[in-house]
């Protein structure tokens, strides 16, 4: 029996990467909040040597999400043949390496 | 705190920026550097909590997303290469100009749900940046197509500027490119804009962690908070009238260019 979708879907080309990149950013902010959550309950029960250092490892953690999300965007479009968007995503992460090695 | 900035952040596009810095600085009395570090990475929180949820209702146009972070990192580094040669008063005046001209656009526009439909240019055809997402809040499935996709990189690339010059602008600059120039339904540009931040924030963040200036004791907290409530906040946004969200962001842009314009006629 076919049941009729509600919601009409997108185009097929478009729906993989957004599904893979929003499981990817899940993983990174759960990580990334259960770093920070727990530096701050060391905090709280007198850790005081190790809160720093676990809060520091979230942070980090939250920062390299985005960076390895323009990665596992440009996996995709290889995968895909999609050279061009490949390629721009390329741009991007030459351009924030250089920025990030430019301003220190 | 961090929990309401990034409500407000998740849901307008925007990093947020222009309630932390303020807040740990004049409630907090952190200096001014490490406020700046604590907002950095917190734009980040905003865009990683909120993409998750407008990712997967496919408000996010990752295509639109990839062509226009060309422009915004390349000017952020051209803008971070000539910080100091440029007339900051010049700018905050000529940024600050803009932004209100385009909060003028918004304010014309701020009774449509959705924009007119246009025909894509030969370059937003040929790159596919067109695109669709079921709207929760109108009931229907808004198509929506691209035009003026050259511009928008251009504008981009001056937004990625003031980013690395003034500090300023991760999502104010950006939402209007989408919305007001190229056509994009209000909702789908929040949420590329929101999608977009994180990358632009990132190579700033690296710099600032590298010279120490993000305190973990202090960045922790507020960090955790606008992740939560980015997370929140996307929560609400799928639900919300586009018309909605547009009226919330025209005091923000206007209160934004005016206190732009101020920076920069204020020691003349």
């Amino acid at each position: 029996m076919v049941v009729n979708e509600a919601k009409p879907r997108r185009k097929a080309d478009l729906t993989d990467i957004e599904l893979v990149l929003a499981l990817f950013l899940r993983v990174g902010s759960i990580v990334a909040a259960a770093l920070m959550g727990l530096g701050l309950v060391d905090l709280v029960i007198g850790e005081a040597q190790i809160a720093p250092k676990v809060i520091t490892a979230g942070i980090l953690v939250l920062m390299s999400t985005p960076v390895m999300r323009v990665v596992v965007a440009a996996v995709i479009f290889v995968k895909e043949g999609d050279w061009r968007f490949a390629l721009f995503s390329l741009v991007v992460l030459i351009a924030v390496a250089i920025g990030a090695i430019v301003g220190q | 705190m961090g929990i309401g900035a990034g409500i407000v952040g998740s849901i307008l596009g925007l990093g947020g920026g222009i309630i932390i810095v303020p807040a740990l600085t004049i409630i907090f009395g952190l200096p001014i550097k490490n406020a700046v570090a604590v907002s950095t990475v917190s734009i980040i929180a905003t865009s990683t909590g909120a993409a998750v949820a407008y990712l997967r209702d496919r408000i996010t146009n990752t295509r639109v997303a990839i062509w226009l972070e060309m422009g915004t990192s390349a000017g952020a580094l051209s803008g971070a290469l000539v910080a100091g040669i440029m007339n900051q008063r010049v700018l905050y005046i000529l940024f600050g100009s803009l932004l209100a001209y385009s909060g003028y656009g918004m304010f014309k526009s701020r009774n449509l749900e959705k924009p007119a439909s246009l025909q894509p240019d030969r370059l937003a055809e040929k790159l596919r940046l067109g695109g669709s997402y079921y709207d929760k809040a109108l009931g229907h499935q808004v198509e929506y197509q691209v035009h003026r996709t050259f511009t928008g990189l251009v504008l981009m690339y001056f937004s990625g500027i003031a980013a690395g010059l003034l500090g300023i602008g991760a999502g104010i600059f950006k939402v209007p490119a989408m919305d007001q120039v190229m056509g994009m339904p209000f909702k789908a540009s929040t949420a590329t804009s929101n999608f977009m931040i994180g990358v632009t924030a990132a190579s700033g963040a690296v710099v600032y962690f590298a010279r120490g200036d993000v305190k973990p004791l202090v960045a922790g907290p507020v960090v955790l908070g606008v992740l939560l409530g980015a997370i929140v906040g996307a929560k609400f946004m799928v639900r919300m009238k586009p018309a909605k969200i547009r009226v919330m962001f025209i005091p923000l842009i206007a209160y934004t260019a005016l206190e732009m314009i101020y920076r920069g006629v204020k020691w003349w």
